[in-house]
């Protein structure tokens, strides 16, 4: 079948997600929300989060221009995306949220932008899988269980 | 999935989700849902607390994000345990221990680091069952006096000692015990920014104390005049009229300390009694009093007002009238805090309250911000303000919660103000129902009554009459002591209460200070004594119509909102006869009684002893927590502690031990909002 075939897809690339460190339990979580009063959840949180995370970096790359050496300021927005990026599992790009906040907690300035071009990258490569994840979920049709219980 | 408890608990359960992070809000919607909870978000944390003003009730639990760009999380937290008394989890992808114990400190039930899990929502039903059965359980305690007793000295000592080691954070038990910790410093302070409109507030601490017992020495207590004293003391930032104020209630105490010892002749006390007077900044009262300098009458009364007093008198006036103005100013928020069943009627009381406490200074006279606190301890030199002394506690009573309400640092400083205050006041008065539920509290009420009929004398008598007329008031308060001795004696069954029984009225004051001298353990007979002043003390502030109207109102409104049987049952067997009859006497009283008979009780407790009422209140208010009745064994213990510890300490320490007393009650008091936020926050 080619939807088993796309679900299979799915759920390699999901697991190479996981496996590279992209994403980690909590994104298992997410997908585990969505029923039949849901059957999308996960994907639209998923876009709410790179929509909101879009807004929370270019928060941050403000915060970073206007006021130089802020550190409490660039670490209070790099909190937010942080946080963000727990609630759906984005491990990878937490882990350079924190690397940031770390550099902030130095006052390391020239550590805080480096952090700061790491988290936009993963942020940027996240969305490119993510996408292609859910659109091979979306090609796969319905039988969206298979690819839930693959996930686990 | 959510673990039924009974008749599915947790299902339904409303849940109230309060995140900036739409991401995070989305999740956990969606999570609450799956755990078959009613869970609504909100992504602004002001439009959050609106609702839930707006919605009381209508939320069983909150989650709130700790970082939020509109109103910091802690803040909420707070402001949700001030006014709804909600158990709130904090939640933050920080999971730093400093977060996590802020969290904690402020009030919050739970913690969770995000990202949340499943298994953790699955649980937080237990924070809402908790937070009911420690109310429940709270309230049951409060039936057993042994078990508060016991409890409740423990406390107020923790509190204590570990006011020191408290760092500064926000909440309002921190504040509290800073302004503990400031009092027993008890410098010459300027208190907080909220007082600095007001007049300085003078903390009269050992140091000082000595000081201006070594001036008057130095001068002989008959020509020290404030002007000298203060120009020998040198003290920068102290008035003539901080000098005056407390010569006055030194020269009452001293008249009391005479009395005693004629009065008392060494039954029971006065061996205590006199060392404490020798102890005392080297003013040697038994000499004093032999040499017939200080009049006999006098010396009864000086060891209550030097305690009361010197804490209370100089310092509350200032702070009094600020944290009024800051309760007015929060009388505009609604503090629903401990009182869940109080709700907004508390805040009307507070805020009448508050008013009141202006209006009346000015009738105090000498410490205008006083004024309703004063005449109480005026009264209690004088037994001239039964109900005065029930309304002040009233009023210290909603103090307490507005300060508790009160977030804010500046609150804090209020707060203490009002601690103080509420302490002389309140302490005893609270006391005074525990005892009369515990034991035979009903007797002490009856002394009340007694003063009750004396009250109209006493009313007459001007507040500011108080420290002056001090042979007046202290006829009235003999017969009401002699009432009052017999019921302590009944109560108690000690031999000093007895023996005070059989003295004179003046020895009521000395049975009072007496006990103090005696342990702890005396506790209750203590207690009852100094409740017996105080309900004298209440007569004289009767006049003060304007608060104890006011504070009764107040009170029958807490009452309407959580008037349990019980509490009634409490309040009228114990305190409604004396009450009652009190009351009546006191116009001001009767007319808000008019309404129910729940809150006929409560008034009469109040008006009466308010810390009977007050404790009503709070166990009428068990839905709301058993808080209420804590603080009530907190006042009271922090009275005893008083009642105790001052006496000894007056001669040792001196005033400090004042201070210490009020500190403790004060931290009594505090104890209670602890308390709460602590179950809440559990």
């Amino acid at each position: 079948m080619e939807y088993a075939n796309l679900r299979r897809q799915a759920a390699s690339l999901k697991r190479s997600l996981f496996d590279q460190g992209y994403l980690d339990e909590q994104f298992c979580q997410v997908e585990d929300l969505q029923d039949e009063a849901s059957p999308n959840f996960a994907e639209e949180v998923v876009s709410l989060f790179f929509k909101d995370s879009a807004r929370l970096v270019a928060n941050i790359e403000q915060a970073m221009e206007k006021y130089p050496g802020d550190f409490n300021r660039w670490d209070a927005h790099m909190q937010q995306l942080k946080g963000s990026c727990f609630s759906i599992g984005a491990s990878k790009m937490s882990n350079e949220c924190t690397s940031f906040r770390n550099s902030c907690a130095e006052e390391n300035a020239e550590g805080c932008r480096r952090s700061f071009q790491k988290v936009k990258r993963e942020h940027a490569i996240l969305r490119q899988k993510l996408e292609s994840y859910f659109q091979l979920l979306r090609q796969a049709g319905p039988a969206r269980t298979a690819t839930r219980s693959g996930g686990k | 999935m959510a673990p039924p408890e009974e008749d599915q608990f947790p299902v339904g359960m409303k849940v109230l989700v309060v995140d900036d992070d739409p991401t995070c809000l989305a999740v956990l919607n969606r999570m609450l849902v799956q755990c078959r909870y009613d869970a609504t978000t909100c992504s602004r944390a002001t439009v959050a607390l609106s609702m839930l003003r707006e919605n009381r009730g209508g939320f069983d639990v909150i989650i709130s994000d700790v970082h939020m760009p509109d109103m910091d999380g802690f803040r909420l937290l707070e402001l949700v345990g001030l006014e709804l008394d909600l158990p709130v989890i904090m939640m933050s992808a920080d999971s730093s221990t400093n977060a996590v114990m802020k969290g904690i400190k402020h009030g919050a039930c739970d913690y969770l680091i995000k990202p949340v899990r499943m298994e953790e929502l699955k649980n937080i039903w237990q924070h809402v069952v908790r937070k009911k059965f420690s109310g429940n359980k709270e309230h049951e305690h409060s039936g057993s006096l042994d078990d508060t007793d016991r409890t409740r000295p423990t406390n107020n000592d923790n509190e204590y000692a570990s006011s020191a080691n408290d760092g500064a954070d926000d909440s309002w038990k921190s504040q509290k015990k800073k302004r503990d910790k400031e009092d027993d410093d008890s410098e010459l302070e300027s208190g907080d920014p909220s007082n600095s409109s007001k007049k300085p507030r003078v903390v009269w601490s050992v140091e000082l104390h000595q000081q201006f017992v070594n001036a008057v020495n130095h001068l002989g207590i008959d020509k020290a005049v404030p002007k000298k004293i203060l120009e020998l003391m040198n003290v920068p930032g102290l008035t003539r009229e901080n000098v005056a104020s407390h010569l006055q209630k030194f020269r009452l105490y001293l008249k009391r300390i005479a009395q005693h010892h004629a009065g008392m002749a060494n039954p029971y006390g006065v061996p205590a009694s006199s060392a404490q007077m020798a102890s005392l900044g080297g003013l040697d009262f038994q000499t004093l009093a032999a040499s017939g300098q200080i009049p006999p009458q006098a010396l009864a009364a000086l060891q209550d007002e030097l305690l009361g007093r010197p804490a209370n008198s100089l310092v509350l006036p200032a702070r009094d009238q600020s944290s009024l103005r800051l309760a007015a100013i929060k009388g505009n928020k609604p503090h629903g805090e401990r009182e869940i069943a109080f709700g907004q009627p508390l805040y009307k009381c507070q805020n009448n309250s508050y008013g009141a406490f202006p209006q009346s200074s000015p009738a105090a006279g000498r410490m205008p911000s006083f004024s309703g606190w004063p005449n109480n301890k005026l009264g209690m030199t004088d037994p001239t303000s039964t109900l005065g002394n029930v309304n002040n506690s009233q009023n210290s009573n909603i103090v307490l919660h507005e300060l508790q309400q009160q977030p804010d640092t500046m609150l804090s400083g209020t707060l203490h103000t009002l601690d103080v205050k509420p302490s002389g006041i309140v302490m005893p008065s609270q006391s005074l129902n525990t005892f009369a539920a515990s034991e035979g509290l009903s007797h002490n009420q009856n002394p009340l009554i007694m003063p009750s009929q004396s009250s109209g004398f006493l009313t007459s008598i001007p507040p500011s009459m108080k420290a002056d007329s001090v042979l007046p008031t202290s006829q009235s308060p003999n017969s009401l002591l002699g009432g009052i001795d017999l019921i302590n004696q009944a109560s108690t069954s000690q031999p000093f209460i007895s023996s005070h029984g059989g003295n004179l009225p003046g020895l009521m004051n000395r049975n009072s200070n007496v006990i103090p001298s005696q342990g702890m353990s005396n506790f209750q007979t203590g207690n009852n004594l100094y409740l017996v002043n105080q309900n004298s003390m209440g007569l004289g502030s009767k006049p003060q119509g304007v608060l104890k109207t006011e504070s009764t109102d107040s009170l029958s409104q807490s009452y309407g909102y959580g008037s349990n049987p019980m509490d009634s049952g409490l309040l009228s067997s114990q305190s409604k006869n004396a009450q009652f009859g009190f009351l009546h006497s006191p116009n001001d009283v009767t007319g808000g009684w008019s309404s129910l008979q729940n809150m006929d009780n409560y008034r009469n407790t109040v008006g009466p002893s308010h810390p009977v009422s007050s404790s009503s209140s709070f166990q009428s208010s068990n839905a709301a927590l058993g808080k209420l009745p804590d603080q009530g064994r907190g006042k009271n213990l922090g009275f005893v502690g008083k009642g105790t510890c001052i006496p000894n300490r007056f001669a040792v320490d001196e005033i400090e031990s004042p201070t210490n007393s009020l500190s403790h009650s004060i931290g009594s008091s505090g104890d209670i909002p602890d308390m709460y936020g602590f179950s809440g926050q559990m």
